[in-house]
């Protein structure tokens, strides 16, 4: 739980301030959540980061610093929802401009979140095994784990035989990804390892999940998230603005 | 309240790009950042080929998606429909330049302003007008907000040897903008896009 709080309050928020072109103004990044997807995930960061505080007191400055139960319940609720907004809004804010068609569909805040789902799982995961927690959560999650790759797979692919019949931007990335210059990443990692050998690798630890080979298919299908996610930003295409034919 | 525009006679472009410099010299913009560019384009199959011209600047969107997308306020509408970028409120996140579907927001990068067009550092006139920009923030064109306020046209509107280019009031019932735009065949750029852009181009 303290890693995840980590890597989402320090390590996200570490990397969008390294990309700011004025980072010393980064609190105006919340200045229009009425308008602004990503001022929108900046107040569900900051809430996340202070609910989850409150939550993880305990955990980390011992039982003295719990609160009352409701006020723990009531902030592990708000740091729940909280982390749901966060997994998803980048698709959202993606999704809302209309300028890049591969990227303006309902679909890519799904797959988002989706993917969102399986990462967290397979950290989780990885994270038990690398503690030594070895208890009936990890089957659990095994079998999650399972079903989110096969369901990511089908959605996945759901996604880009929609992408190929939208418009020529769109069709064009489709083609990229599939036998362009980002096919190796695309089949290769994403496809491939992330999903297809993580799926293959999760029947066989059933029977014995080994900590290498959890941690493999933690490896394999963390390596496929993130090509992912690095693929449909480096893909997404601009629509010409002379493919208006004069 | 006017909605300022511009429609663009392409029967009259004819790829001089005199708009551009013009755009350039006004502005003083960095070495790489085009406010004012044509888009060239080869046409036809040999021998019935020929070239056209389509000269893009910022639209100046009605439902502008640069607007909607900037966190922190900076990218604002005027009331007249000039769409600008306040350098001070910019943090340079650039979803303003994703989200444009004409690819008109430029990113001043780090350094940008340090050298001028020679590379050996910006010259008097580059320095001065360098001053108006802000490494790290987004910058675009202000439909000349500058010389609109003293009621000048554009710089681009002024210097077009064709007078290609016609600036004026959208909403004016019965103006040359209108009458333009409903007497010859009249189109916007990517209207898939919903932007409502301010800039309307004539055919050829």
């Amino acid at each position: 739980m303290v890693i995840g709080y980590l890597i989402v309050v320090v390590g996200k928020n570490s990397a969008h301030l390294l990309y700011l072109g004025r980072p010393l103004r980064f609190w105006r990044a919340a200045m229009r959540p009425d308008r602004s997807w990503i001022a929108r995930g900046i107040w569900a960061t900051g809430i996340f980061a202070a609910a989850g505080f409150v939550y993880l007191m305990p955990h980390l400055f011992g039982g003295a610093w719990r609160l009352l139960d409701s006020a723990q319940t009531f902030s592990a609720w708000i740091a729940g929802l909280a982390a749901l907004f966060i997994m998803f809004y980048d698709g959202l804010l993606m999704s809302a401009s209309p300028a890049i068609a591969f990227w303006h569909t309902p679909m890519l805040p799904l797959l988002v979140l989706m993917y969102a789902t399986l990462g967290g799982t397979t950290l989780s995961l990885a994270l038990r095994e690398i503690a030594g927690l070895h208890d009936q959560v990890v089957p659990a999650l095994l079998h999650a784990e399972r079903l989110l790759l096969l369901g990511n797979l089908v959605f996945l692919g759901a996604y880009l035989w929609r992408m190929s019949r939208w418009t020529p931007a769109a069709r064009e990335t489709v083609r990229l990804l599939l036998a362009g210059p980002y096919a190796r990443a695309f089949v290769g990692i994403v496809v491939s390892v992330g999903l297809v050998a993580t799926f293959l690798l999760s029947l066989a630890a059933a029977g014995a999940a080994t900590r290498a080979l959890l941690l493999v298919i933690a490896t394999c299908e963390l390596a496929g998230d993130f090509t992912l996610l690095l693929l449909l930003l480096k893909s997404g295409l601009f629509a010409p603005q002379t493919a208006f034919p004069y | 309240m006017p909605r300022l525009g511009m429609v663009i006679d392409l029967k009259r472009c004819i790829g001089c790009n005199a708009c551009t410099l013009a755009c350039k010299q006004e502005m003083g913009t960095p070495p790489g950042v085009h406010f004012a560019r044509v888009i060239t384009r080869e046409v036809g199959t040999y021998p019935q080929t020929r070239r056209t011209f389509l000269p893009v600047l910022c639209n100046h969107c009605d439902n502008a998606p640069c607007e909607k997308a900037c966190p922190s306020g900076a990218t604002y509408i005027r009331p007249d429909g000039i769409v600008m970028v306040d350098r001070d409120k910019c943090i340079g996140c650039r979803a303003c330049a994703v989200a444009c579907p004409y690819m008109n927001r430029h990113y001043i990068e780090p350094d940008a302003l340090k050298s001028g067009y020679d590379g050996d550092g910006p010259n008097p006139y580059e320095a001065f007008k360098f001053a108006d920009f802000l490494e790290g923030t987004v910058t675009k064109c202000t439909l000349c907000a500058h010389r609109v306020d003293r009621g000048l046209e554009p710089a681009c509107v002024v210097t077009c040897p064709t007078e290609a280019r016609i600036f004026g009031d959208l909403e004016e019932k019965g103006g040359k903008l209108q009458k333009l735009i409903s007497e010859r065949k009249s189109w916007t750029l990517l209207p898939e896009c919903n932007t409502k852009p301010s800039v309307y181009y004539l055919d050829s």
